[in-house]
């Protein structure tokens, strides 16, 4: 078993979640939504990756950008084929249960950013940033994977990888910046910490909102309901017909 | 006069823009995005339209947004009022959904714009779709049907369009049918229940039916009966996606067709399992053309107009519309090149030009090439500095040398002109290859498009030669204009064009005159002139799961992610340093850098 190379030592953060990550992982079904999940995000990150490819000016960054998201389509065709392949031996089928996603969150996502638009030196602050986290975390995953090797065999693999993303982009970021990079790293961490917790907000907000509706469904809903149901009952199947003036004025929103 | 046309929220958005009663643009935000299928509110297209025209969002005259979200709205609270108390899930999300920003579209456009809010207007979803197929067809008068899944209310339209001789035009739609009794969904649950992505793999269904035989039309015909008046109604006993959004059919839908596909498991036609959902496939497929061809045939006695346009979704089935044209009465069957909702962009434009302002009627261009340009010498640019081998070539000579890389076996990747609008490449934005070898097509599944292998390619021919090589009935040139139809290829020529002929012998041409892509009709030419047959195989410019390109750089980076073999756009050829070059090239920069 090989000790992480230094470049891809999981985070204090990490390290202390081992156990929850152990539990996480343990179960086939889990594993495989998991592993589903994550084929997407390496995909959608490579996306973005392949945007930021085709709107540098710097030919350079155009190339490594392209080498990048090659490597995140081909995670993605990865973590998809395994997943397939334990769908296959397990044969229980998919089942969503509690994935525990924001507890072993995936590799990439560039935390909504626009990819148009954005400066070279911004898009390679927040790259190396999400990528360092991705090899933090991988290296994690990949540790607690003893019960399951292929699974294991692919975060070392894609870990590789991570580690050159990690690292060109930061010599990178040096390159196109090279008196002020650390704060445009700084800038980027700060943008990450201060995304995280709009999306922590929003989630809450999402979460409280959902259960207000819930309440007003079941409290204020059901006299009307019973009048929709009463009026569905009778309303006629078939043909209705469009009144010729129904369209006349194009001001209505309904 | 200058109307922007909208269309947003449900599958790809588009934008559209009219002046002088002529379209100047339009586009689906997908490609300019470069998120497929983006729902998003269209910014980037509007952008593009108003550029496109020169002009500023004050010169705008009205901003006519393709459906009426409050219709839309009330659809979805009374169905989830009368799906109480199995709704609750779906309820909260519904309403985050509508309430966060859909159903306020007249003060969403009018400040994303900075237009007021009495120039923003609204079109009915089946009118939408009503107009794109008839104002853009070259008739004076004609029956019109529009199917879908769902717009407002209704799923389902018939009615008649009128360009009167004074320049005056007429919409006049008949009937609707409403939901939850839609084709659309019907066609779209068992795309759901064989594994594929609804709203988007639908055309897989109908690939997937090519392999199999209808012989569950009894049951299929268990969803859906024939109401007396002579509309449809669907058994929602077998049905769930009126009630929730997590799934379209319910448990007694698969006691009826068995188990569901297995998205993750590819589909093994050799296996009776795999046979069974191709049969599932050509069941509902069968079931979906003779209802359509019933309400056609009604409407063709009713109507007894010799011309009929199709909108909505379900126009994009090929098998369907082709059944239409030999037995619903009609001769001319049009199809808009985006009879989806992305299209209603256009369509709502054009009704708010021609009827709400009465605007005389206009010829229009009769092609789908609305989008932005390409532009060869930015391709030339950044492929230099990457140290690939390009050519800047004359015409002639780059048709010539294209039409030697096809007959050699090269993969192609075509850009010339304007992006279609609409979710077929016609010929500004292909790959394009020899049609002769299964090779050929396994070759371009496995390196470039990586698709079921049970799905086709399509062919492109010119006008001129297709009757020799497809059998192409009177009225089928024009449904092959779009690609809207599927026809048989001719028996003595299946062995030479193996790559684009179905299993079951068809194959969805694209019928080319000269005048709607005269750079691709020479080059069907010149390659006639060598190989004999002046056909190619046309698949759209992208790969898996992404939009079809756009830009020169979209091409670009494409074509070096794939085993595209040269790539065109505009004069410009590019070939790549060769591969194992490139290995080299990229393992040694890895190294470097890192
Ligand atoms: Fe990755
Ligand atoms: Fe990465
Ligand atoms: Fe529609």
């Amino acid at each position: 078993m090989d000790l992480p190379r230094p470049h891809e030592r999981p985070t204090a953060f990490d390290r202390m979640l081992t156990p929850v990550h152990r539990w996480i992982w343990s179960d086939t079904d889990r594993r495989v939504q998991k592993l589903l999940r994550f084929g997407e995000t390496e995909t959608d990150g490579g996306r973005d990756i392949l945007r930021a490819a085709e709107v540098t000016s710097d030919p350079l960054l155009r190339r490594l950008y392209l080498e990048h998201a090659i490597d995140e389509f081909r995670h993605g065709v990865l973590f998809r084929h395994r997943a397939a392949e334990l769908l296959r031996a397990s044969q229980t089928g998919s089942n969503t249960g509690f994935q525990g996603d924001w507890l072993a969150p995936g590799g990439h996502g560039l935390d909504d950013l626009q990819v148009d638009g954005e400066s070279d030196q911004n898009m390679l602050a927040f790259l190396h940033l999400s990528e360092k986290a991705a090899a933090s975390r991988f290296s994690v995953y990949r540790d607690v994977m003893q019960h399951d090797l292929p699974t294991r065999a692919i975060f070392e693999e894609i870990l590789h990888d991570e580690t050159f993303h990690m690292n060109y982009t930061l010599t990178q970021l040096a390159r196109v910046e090279p008196r002020l990079h650390k704060r445009h790293l700084w800038r980027a961490r700060l943008s990450r910490l201060w995304k995280s917790y709009l999306r922590l907000a929003t989630g809450i907000a999402a979460v409280l909102g959902s259960i207000l509706l819930t309440i007003q469904y079941f409290v204020l809903l059901p006299p009307f309901a019973w009048l929709a149901k009463r009026a569905a009952r009778r309303e006629h199947f078939g043909w209705t017909k469009v009144a010729p003036g129904r369209n006349d004025s194009l001001d209505r929103q309904y | 006069m200058n109307i922007l046309g909208i269309s947003a929220h449900y599958h790809d958005s588009a934008a559209a823009l009219i002046a002088d009663g002529v379209p100047v643009c339009a586009v689906q935000e997908e490609r300019l995005s470069r998120h497929k299928g983006d729902a998003g509110f269209p910014l980037l297209a509007i952008e593009t339209c108003l550029q496109q025209a020169g002009i500023e969002r004050e010169a705008l005259d009205a901003v006519v947004f393709y459906e009426r979200p409050m219709l839309k709205f009330d659809r979805v609270l009374t169905c989830t009022l009368r799906a109480f108390p199995e709704s609750w899930r779906t309820f909260p999300k519904a309403m985050k959904n509508l309430l966060g920003e859909k159903a306020w579209m007249r003060g969403i456009i009018s400040s994303h714009l900075g237009v007021p809010a009495r120039k923003v207007l609204f079109t009915e979803h089946h009118q939408s779709h009503a107009a794109t197929a008839f104002l853009t067809a070259p008739t004076r008068r004609a029956a019109i049907m529009t199917a879908d899944a769902v717009g407002e209310w209704a799923t389902f339209s018939v009615g008649e369009g009128e360009r009167g001789s004074n320049g005056t035009t007429k919409i006049r739609r008949f009937r609707e049918i409403r939901f939850p009794h839609s084709l659309g969904m019907l066609y779209s649950t068992f795309t759901a229940y064989l594994g594929f992505k609804v709203n988007e793999d639908e055309y897989k269904v109908m690939g997937l039916a090519g392999y199999g035989q209808p012989t569950l039309v009894e049951q299929v015909r268990k969803l859906i009966r024939r109401t007396p008046d002579g509309a449809f109604a669907l058994d929602l006993d077998y049905f769930e996606f009126h009630t929730t959004a997590e799934r379209s059919y319910s448990l007694r839908f698969v006691e009826l067709f068995g188990p569901p596909r297995n998205p993750y498991e590819p589909i093994d036609l050799d296996t009776a399992e795999g046979q069974r959902f191709a049969d599932c496939a050509a069941s509902v497929q069968r079931v979906l053309e003779d209802t359509l061809v019933d309400l056609a045939q009604t409407l063709h006695q009713e109507t007894g107009l010799t011309d009929l346009c199709l909108g909505g979704g379900v126009a994009l089935n090929g098998v369907a519309n082709v059944r239409l044209l030999a037995e619903s009465g009609f001769e001319r069957i049009f199809v808009p090149p985006a009879p989806g909702d992305a299209g209603c962009a256009i369509g709502a434009a054009l009704y708010c030009d021609r009827i709400h302002f009465g605007n005389p009627d206009r010829d229009l261009p009769d092609h789908p090439f609305w989008g932005p340009s390409v532009d060869g010498s930015e391709l030339a640019r950044i492929a230099q500095e990457d140290g690939h081998h390009i050519e800047k070539l004359s015409e002639n000579v780059l048709i010539d040398q294209i039409a030697g890389d096809l007959a050699a076996g090269r993969i192609v990747g075509w850009m010339e002109g304007a992006l279609e609008f609409g979710p077929r490449a016609l010929g500004h934005r292909s790959i394009l290859t020899a049609p002769h070898t299964t090779k050929m097509r396994d070759r371009l599944n496995r390196e470039i498009k990586y698709r079921e292998p049970f799905r086709p390619f399509a062919p492109v021919v010119p006008v001129e030669a297709a009757e020799r090589y497809f059998d192409i009935p009177p009225g089928g040139t024009r449904l092959a204009r779009f690609m809207s139809g599927v026809f048989p290829v001719r028996p003595e020529w299946k062995p030479q064009l193996q790559a684009i002929t179905h299993v079951d012998g068809t194959a969805r041409v694209q019928v080319l005159e000269p005048g709607m892509a005269p750079r691709l009709h020479a080059l069907l030419e010149a390659y006639g002139r060598r190989t004999g047959i002046p056909v190619l195989l046309n698949t759209s410019f992208n790969l898996a799961g992404e939009p079809i390109v756009n830009r020169a750089v979209e091409g670009y980076s494409t074509f070096l992610r794939s085993k595209i073999d040269i790539l065109v756009a505009g004069g410009t050829r590019v070939t790549k340093r060769t591969s194992a070059m490139d290995k080299t090239e990229a393992g040694r920069m890895k190294e470097e850098v890192a």
